[in-house]
């Protein structure tokens, strides 16, 4: 079963070297936002104005910001944001982006041609620009960061799944099901999903590094979570302004960034290798 | 062929010439704008919504206003008001030349201000009935009623005198490709968005007697560039790439200060933060939870801990040195968190577990509306803070700067954090005019008792004394309304490299301008 091969596929990666230090990092920041209330003492929004730009010390492993808050504490919570925002949105965006290829791929025919107009479409703008309007409309905040991140890589997936389910439909084996009498249905569950499965969730793996920074990006435009919500984006923002004066309010939400989308990438590539798809396709 | 290349070799060798360290005698300056003056789509004044520095160097005025808010003589060498206030004589300094050689004759006057009517800006001649010339040096204007704030208009950078034929001469070119006044720098090129380039007007012997210089000015040239950016143009500053920063935020105070090359200079403030309360939108429609709002600032340690303690808080609309701002020390607004508290008690919000208020079971949630820059950023989550401190739950909502207004149009806002640039009293009609809804009218306050003081103050008064008084009454009543909450009066500042350039003792003007730059001189 394709599901349980990829479970075992991460286990293979993350025997790698790459694999087994970007899964590290990224398990550190997992572990660092769901656990970030009882990791450290601060609140992330209660403000200390006589104790501001206060440089790392003991006290402070980072340093306060310009409001005298803890900056560790603010990167454990914007870990949170930024992980939530970008797994939730690209989850949606991927579960979309498969049924939409899928059905597609699969059908053909007239919603087949609407379904990559509009794919063409949104994969004709760069993603910022398809989020900066989206967020222009909803309103800034992390709902509409949201919406704004799952619309811009929609176009990625459904392609993707669109493409899997082209060459895997005309098999023989398919064929045998379908003169059996398999229903659509069974067709599409049970044997075409699961076997385009691998690439699109190695994909969605790597776009999730993406949304990350995009969302980022949308915070450091003041576009994304709104103040005192944490987010790193916001967060460089901010520490932009006073580069000079307080300069660990902008390297250490920028390294939290640079590291995590790196190790997300470099995991990613472990996953490809050791999921070792195009074989797997042939295979199949 | 050879020309070809022997013109190849003349350019090569220009260009090498402008690549070279400009030696020490050469009277050349290079400033920064401020990031509030960037991106002036012009220098025609006829055409401006936004003025910059620049214009104070290509344009004169007819009269000039000092820091303590004073006139003093410029292109009119004197001038006088009729007892009832209806008619206003300039008397011109002669021998007065605009750049391309015409002399300045009183009916250039009469043809700037006819073509001023149709511009934004029209309010400021709206008195004006017309406009007289008896002879070539004498200038009458005839009044609609008495406006004792014409001094002030003629003095503000919005009515320097251009060429009025030269304007109409050069149509939508005028202001880009060329300009021309009568001040002591020509424009030679500009830049939108980049810099704009003087060069000292040579025949210039009418300083005004704000300057210590009278004739041509001593920098023979001034770069005025436009960086948005405040850390960027600091960099600059702190490399030696310009020579100086026309106003710097209070974050690099100390860093330049502790410099040093460098040098700050305070230039008399024009700003005020402020938060306008939306009095249309509850809960703020009930004037107890206005004025919480407004006493749950707390303006002293925004002042200290946003601002490191420089400059002043704002305790009402107007700027400390202006007579108007000299209101009823009761109706003045600072921070008081008891009453903040007990007002709300009295109005019904009750605070919840979690401290928040609640009333009939709805929690006293506000929009807070900011826009993008860092400073603005960085206030309003300390005012968003000051006001959960006794219970309102305010969720902050940032604009991109070049957008709020048009979101402000919508009304939608309940409260926001702003700030403005004026030095005069009549800024209260322009943000609280009842016809200025949505913006700059933020707080949407229409209120008929201040409408009458409005009118009052703004052309019923005869004398410049009953202009303070109507206009001191119509202050006082929008406070005592609390349309708005005042917070912080920045200083202006602006910081130079003393080891390339000089800067007059005092700086004269109610900001760096013209005035000024006559005086300023590169070091040998």
């Amino acid at each position: 079963m394709s599901l349980k091969g990829t479970l075992n596929s991460i286990g293979r990666a993350l025997r790698t070297p790459k694999g087994a230090i970007s899964g590290a990092w990224l398990a550190l920041v997992v572990l660092g936002a769901i656990f970030a209330p009882v990791l450290t003492p601060y609140d992330y929004d209660i403000q200390d104005l006589p104790n501001a730009f206060a440089a790392p010390s003991f006290a402070h492993w980072l340093g306060t910001d310009e409001f005298g808050r803890d900056l560790l504490t603010r990167v454990l919570y914007g870990a949170r944001t930024s992980l939530s925002v970008s797994v939730l949105s690209i989850s949606v965006s991927v579960f979309t982006g498969m049924v939409l290829g899928a059905a597609a791929g699969y059908f053909g025919g007239a919603f087949d041609r609407a379904v990559t107009i509009f794919v063409d479409l949104t994969w004709s703008f760069p993603e910022i620009l398809i989020a900066l309007i989206l967020v222009a409309i909803i309103g800034p905040g992390i709902t509409g960061t949201m919406v704004a991140i799952a619309v811009a890589y929609l176009a990625q997936f459904t392609r993707l799944t669109r493409a899997q389910i082209m060459a895997i439909r005309s098999e023989t084996y398919i064929e045998a099901a379908k003169s059996l009498g398999a229903r659509d249905s069974f067709i599409l569950l049970r044997h075409l999903l699961p076997n385009s499965l691998a690439p699109v969730l190695v994909a969605g793996m790597l776009a999730t590094g993406d949304a990350i920074i995009l969302e980022a990006t949308l915070g450091f435009f003041g576009l994304g979570a709104q103040p005192p919500t944490p987010s790193w984006g916001s967060m460089m923002s901010s520490g932009s302004a006073l580069l000079f004066k307080a300069p660990w309010i902008i390297v250490f939400p920028g390294l939290a960034v640079a590291i995590t989308v790196v190790a997300i990438n470099l995991f990613g590539d472990a996953l490809i290798r050791a999921l070792d798809i195009k074989t797997r396709l042939r295979e199949a | 062929m050879f020309m070809t290349l022997k013109k190849h070799m003349l350019a090569a060798s220009v260009s090498v010439a402008a690549l070279l360290p400009l030696s020490a005698a050469a009277q050349e300056a290079t400033f920064v704008l401020g990031t509030n003056e960037v991106g002036i789509p012009s220098y025609n004044l006829l055409t401006a919504v936004n003025t910059n520095t620049v214009y104070s160097m290509i344009y004169d005025n007819l009269v000039a206003q000092d820091s303590d808010l004073s006139f003093h003589p410029y292109l009119a060498e004197s001038w006088d008001e009729a007892p009832d206030g209806m008619s206003w004589t300039f008397h011109l300094k002669p021998g007065v030349k605009f750049h391309n050689g015409k002399a300045l004759t009183s009916a250039d006057i009469a043809k700037f201000i006819e073509m001023f009517r149709s511009t934004e800006s029209s309010y400021m001649v709206d008195a004006i009935e017309k406009v007289e010339t008896p002879d070539d040096l004498t200038v009458k204007f005839v009044m609609k009623h008495p406006d004792p704030n014409i001094l002030y208009n003629l003095a503000s950078s919005f009515m320097g005198i251009p060429d009025p034929d030269a304007v109409e001469a050069l149509g939508d070119d005028y202001g880009i490709t060329e300009a021309v006044g009568t001040g002591p720098f020509k424009l030679e090129s500009f830049t939108l968005g980049q810099e704009t380039v003087v060069v000292r007007n040579d025949d210039y012997a009418w300083g005004s007697p704000l300057s210590a210089n009278k004739g041509p000015a001593k920098l023979e040239r001034i770069t005025f560039r436009e960086i948005p950016e405040d850390s960027t143009a600091f960099l600059e500053l702190k490399s030696g790439g310009v020579d100086g920063l026309l106003s710097i935020p209070t974050d690099y105070l100390k860093d330049i200060s502790s410099d040093p090359a460098l040098s700050v200079a305070p230039i008399p403030g024009q700003e005020v933060y402020y938060m306008p309360i939306n009095v249309t939108k509850e809960p703020f429609t009930d004037i107890k939870v206005r004025e919480a709002a407004a006493y749950a600032i707390n303006q002293e340690e925004i002042l200290q801990n946003v601002f490191s303690g420089y400059g002043a808080v704002a305790n009402n609309f107007l700027i400390s040195a202006l007579p108007e701002a000299q209101i009823d020390p009761a109706v003045n607004i600072s921070f008081n968190p008891d009453k903040a508290n007990a007002l709300l008690d009295e109005a019904g919000w009750v605070k919840g577990a979690d401290g928040v208020r609640e009333k009939d079971g709805k929690k006293l949630t506000v929009s807070l509306w900011t826009q993008n820059d860092s400073v603005f950023r960085r206030l309003t989550e300390v005012v968003q803070a000051q006001l959960k401190a006794v219970g309102f739950d305010p969720q902050i909502q940032t604009f991109d700067s070049s957008t709020i207004r048009d979101q402000y149009k919508s009304g939608e806002q309940q409260l926001a954090v702003r700030s403005y640039f004026w030095n005069n009293a009549d800024i209260v009609d322009w943000f609280f005019g009842g016809d200025r809804l949505g913006y700059p009218n933020v707080s949407m306050f229409n209120d008929p008792k201040a409408e009458e003081l409005r009118t009052k103050a703004m052309t019923g008064s005869k004398t410049g004394e009953e202009r303070t008084a109507n206009f001191k009454a119509y202050h006082e009543y929008v406070t005592s309304q609390f349309p708005y909450a005042p917070i912080y009066q920045p200083p202006q500042n602006m910081a130079y490299n003393k080891e390339h350039i000089t800067m007059p003792e005092t700086l004269h003007g109610t900001s760096i301008t013209g005035v000024v730059m006559v005086d300023v001189e590169a070091k040998e």
